[in-house]
């Protein structure tokens, strides 16, 4: 109880002193250093060592002693500077599918060497890294997230026991930066587009309608076999249609598709179509409420397409809310 | 210590910790019994064999079959004998026994721990220079076996591994320095003492007609002396030790055993300060006995050795290490009054058995009844030894029964201890008090002639006789038979027999015809001379000898706050330092210099940016500014942006490259 409630102050205490940032210098600021187990019987040994030598009146036990002892004292200014002087960034938060490793990727710089530095995010596996003077180390670090959303590095312990283990140094990198995780992909029970015939027609009706009205300028991103040519040899205009027709129309995913279901589930469809659509090659575009991402195919359309369904309904809410 | 506890040990690791303990065994080899030295090495071998997948380690039956053996083979070899040296040996087993369970990075520094200690348990025994070298090396390998062990991926572990530790041990050693000039040396809570039931080289409390021979064999050595006034001449060196004045079974052993006494404090008062006139002072090598060796009529000026009836001195508890102590000449001024012996001390002088050695008895009576003074007696039997054929030899048949006799009339060849034991019986035939005195005579000169280095193989026995006229004095019959033993040492008395350290093919000694080798053995005497004085010999009086030099009476107490105080001010200081180093602002990453650079050089030239921008902000103020110059500015951005945020490292190339351009946008600007 105590030592719980002791474990929760002190836990705030360093949440204070180190505060949530995606760049992390490691200075006498935020490091921490105590003897480890093998320190602990270290200095025990060393008593040891000093009353043998006192009792046989033997001064090279003396000198043993004190060089070990000095040693000891030395070993905590190297394993403080192994780590002080260290910088971590988060360069790239990560993404992926609850359940899967998330990796962030952080990039570590040191004025000096630093050997040895063991990252260890909560309940995941710790990397070792070396980091040579003004060289750059990356390292990729895991987490799981369960729920579609932004997510957060976890607390990542940054220890070292360089050089003689005899003594750890550590403090906390507290990334700031979010990564996502992508609604869980459910197969919806029928494939809507083709088959969802009423959608198409309402469509359908829309284009022959307003063509004109749906013709917006060329933007980064789409497909050159969607521009306009014939009108962009007559004005000089790179223009866009929107809806081109039926059989060139890419098909659209649309968060409106699914009535009756309710949000996550209908993001959960969506991102297991994003998936088969990507998986076969085919241009497909997203329509969700607020927001709509035009028609396209690649890696990167379809990681774009699950991020924003990934951080679907969070956007609104304010930045720093969770980086308190 | 989770993670290091189920990590296997890396060979890289197990290599350091397999030196360190090979060296950290070398200094124990000569103490330690033959099989356990072997037992410890094929231990250690077995388990690099199964580091490489050769062999298996023993599972937990074979383990314990392996250990119960091994501890019953030194239970059988100790038999209930229980000293430091026993539990010295016993813990070298356990080092060994270790190596069958080494299999995680936790057990590395489990024999870490007990490799450290074992170097102190070395330092009981050996304390010479060489040695500490030995021992420090090892310390060192283990310390370099850790940062590997810390590190296994390091590149170059090893050297990069012995550089730090070097940084380290130089940046420590004043500290370490300062700890043992003012360390309290307090002494001992309680007393131990290290007993040794292991034959040493030197000289026994029973002498048998051959066993000084034994010792004229080795060249180790048996104290140093530095006098006050110059050595004396090699004929007056004759070191006493102890007398042997019992005649038994044709042994000689001092009458009464030595009471062992209760270990008790001990005083460590060596003498201090410079040596007086006609002071000498003697280191002595562990002999594990409580006798000293001194000069005649010598008498004592430190404390930690007492005299005793007969001249000698003794020390308050055996010298299990190397020992120091401060003796005086006293003049000769022959008016001392001699004592009569009393009859109990004149029966004890003038015993002998009952029967055996007929002849030297009848040769006695013959003495007897030509020298009516007992002076003209002895001469008598010097000129006896000097005339007729006797030999010095170390090569002297073997006399088994009736030694005296066959020495004297059959053999004629004998070492000193054979004539001493001859004279001491003929003189006790004749009614003269005799005892044989045992002890050293001799010694050579070390390094520059500052000091007397005496060795085992100058060993000796002599008479000392008793006259009503003269008191007790010296009768040494080996200076009759063989003057230059006494004038210039063993070497030269035998040096047409060839037998002069015949079986010590390694001692320097042996070799004293050759310059260079002498010379070199010299020097390394002198350097642990000086070691054993300043270094291993700094305890108790030496050190509150050198702290009354300085100003204030310091007391024990006085200096451990001192210590306290000087050690923490270098710690604290030590602490300040690194703080400012890091104060000092900026971190070392080669893309925020050259933003730096370029951000400067921008204000410079009057575009408004701060710290905070990003290159392309940066990039688009200048253009803005420099319209000219827009397309340099924006790849220099870019190529900014593609190593601060892209996967590519800088390269030095790219460093260059990034300058270059810079410069450029300096003459555009």
């Amino acid at each position: 109880m105590i030592i719980g409630r002791f474990r929760q102050r002190w836990r705030r205490w360093i949440d204070r002193r180190i505060p949530r940032s995606d760049d992390q210098q490691f200075t006498q600021k935020n490091i921490f250093i105590l003897p480890s187990g093998a320190g602990v019987v270290f200095g025990i040994l060393l008593v040891v060592m000093l009353l043998t030598g006192i009792n046989y009146q033997n001064s090279l036990i003396y000198l043993l002693t004190f060089i070990l002892g000095a040693l000891f004292v030395a070993a905590m200014h190297q394993t403080h500077s192994n780590l002080s002087g260290l910088h971590l960034a988060l360069v790239e938060a990560g993404e992926g599918f609850p359940g899967e490793p998330i990796a962030f990727r952080l990039r570590a710089t040191a004025k000096q060497a630093a050997f040895a530095i063991r990252l260890a995010p909560e309940q995941h596996d710790a990397h070792t890294i070396h980091v040579d003077a003004g060289a750059i180390s990356e390292v990729e670090l895991a987490t799981t997230g369960l729920r579609r959303g932004p997510v957060q590095m976890a607390d990542i312990r940054v220890d070292t026991r360089f050089p003689f283990g005899l003594l750890t140094a550590w403090s906390w990198m507290r990334p700031q930066g979010q990564g996502v995780v992508y609604p869980k992909p459910v197969m919806p029970p029928y494939e809507p587009g083709g088959d969802a015939g009423g959608e198409t027609s309402r469509r359908d009706n829309q284009t022959t309608d307003m063509v004109d009205a749906n013709i917006r300028p060329w933007r980064q991103g789409d497909l050159s076999q969607r521009v306009l040519w014939k009108r962009y040899a007559r004005t000089g205009e790179m223009v866009i249609a929107e809806w081109e027709g039926e059989h060139r129309d890419p098909q659209w995913l649309d968060y409106d598709q699914f009535p009756g279901a309710d949000r996550e589930l209908r993001l959960s469809y969506l991102a297991a179509l994003v998936e088969s659509r990507s998986h076969d090659r085919q241009p497909f575009g997203l329509v969700l409420p607020g927001q709509t991402i035009e028609p396209d195919s690649g890696p990167l359309h379809r990681q774009r397409c699950l991020r924003t369904l990934g951080r679907f309904g969070f956007d609104t809410a304010p930045e720093g809310a969770s980086a308190a | 210590m989770n993670e290091t506890a189920t990590t296997t040990l890396p060979a890289r690791a197990l290599i350091w910790l397999l030196g360190a303990f090979v060296v950290l065994l070398a200094p124990q080899w000569d103490r330690l019994p033959i099989w356990l030295t072997a037992a410890c090495l094929v231990l250690a071998g077995w388990r690099w064999l199964a580091q490489q997948g050769r062999v298996a380690l023993p599972g937990k039956l074979w383990g314990t079959v392996v250990m119960l053996g091994l501890i019953g083979v030194y239970v059988a070899t100790v038999q209930g004998r229980f000293t430091v040296e026993t539990a010295a040996s016993f813990f070298v087993l356990a080092v060994g026994l270790k190596w069958l369970e080494t299999r995680t990075a936790r057990d590395y520094y489990v024999l870490f721990f007990i490799l450290c200690y074992l170097a102190a348990v070395n330092f009981l025994f050996q304390q010479g220079i060489l040695w500490t070298l030995l021992n420090l090396a090892g310390i060192l390998i283990l310390l370099v076996g850790l940062q590997v062990l810390n590190a296994p991926e390091a590149p170059n572990a090893p050297v990069a591994g012995w550089k730090r530790l070097g940084g380290l041990l130089l940046k420590t050693l004043p500290v370490v320095v300062i700890l043992f000039i003012f360390f309290p040396r307090m002494s001992p809570l309680w007393s131990v003492p290290l007993v040794s039931n292991q034959a040493r080289t030197g000289i026994s409390d029973t002498m048998e007609p051959g066993s000084i021979s034994d010792l004229a064999q080795s060249s180790e050595r048996a104290f140093r002396v530095t006098f006050a006034d110059g050595l004396p001449p090699h004929r007056e060196r004759y070191w006493r030790g102890l007398i042997l004045d019992h005649f038994v079974d044709g042994r000689w052993e001092p009458w009464q055993v030595q009471p062992r006494r209760r270990a008790g404090r001990v005083l460590s008062d060596g003498g201090v300060g410079p040596l007086q006139s006609g002071q000498y002072d003697v280191l002595m090598e562990p002999t594990y006995q409580r006798w000293a060796f001194a000069l005649d009529d010598s008498r004592a000026v430190s404390t930690n050795i007492e005299p005793t009836a007969d001249g000698l001195f003794r020390f308050r508890r055996p010298a299990d290490t190397s020992i120091r102590y401060r003796l005086a000449l006293d003049p000769e001024d022959g008016g001392e009054l001699i004592q009569a012996l009393s009859r109990r001390d004149e029966q004890r002088y003038l015993h002998l058995p009952a029967a055996g050695n007929p002849r030297a008895r009848e040769l006695a009576a013959q003495l007897r009844a030509d020298y009516a003074d007992d002076s003209a007696l002895i001469q008598a039997i010097l000129q006896r030894f000097r005339n007729q054929a006797y030999f010095y030899t170390l090569r002297p048949p073997e006399m088994p029964d009736d030694s005296v006799d066959s020495l004297l009339f059959a053999a004629k060849r004998g070492f000193c201890a054979h004539y001493a034991s001859a004279t001491a019986f003929l003189l006790r035939s004749a009614g003269i008090p005799a005892r044989i005195v045992v002890g050293y005579q001799g010694g050579s000169p070390g390094a520059d002639g500052d000091y007397l280095i005496v060795r085992q193989y100058d060993a000796h026995a002599w008479v000392e006789a008793w006259t009503p006229s003269r008191g007790w004095f010296r009768v040494d019959p080996t200076a009759a038979i063989s003057p230059q033993r006494i004038e210039s040492g063993l070497r030269e008395a035998v040096a047409e027999e060839g037998s002069f350290l015949e079986n010590e093919w390694t001692s320097p000694q042996r070799y004293g015809d050759i310059a260079l080798v002498q010379w070199v053995s010299l020097r390394l005497d002198l350097l642990n001379y000086e070691w054993q004085r300043w270094v291993v010999g700094y305890q108790g009086q030496t050190q509150m000898n050198l702290m009354s030099r300085l100003p204030g009476n310091l007391s024990l107490k006085d200096l451990g706050y001192l210590t306290a105080g000087l050690v923490g001010t270098i710690v604290l200081a030590a602490a300040l330092w690194s703080l400012w180093r890091q104060r000092r602002p900026g971190v070392y990453r080669p893309e925020a210099r050259l933003m730096a650079q370029w951000l400067r050089q921008l204000r410079r030239h009057g575009v408004e940016a701060d710290r905070s921008s990003t290159p392309m902000a940066l990039a688009q103020a200048a253009a803005a500014r420099h319209p000219d110059g827009a397309r340099q500015h924006l790849a220099f951005a870019r190529a900014l942006n593609n190593h601060y945020y892209g996967p590519a490292p800088l390269t030095r190339a790219d460093r260059r490259r990034l300058r270059n351009l810079l410069r450029q946008l300096r003459r555009r600007t």
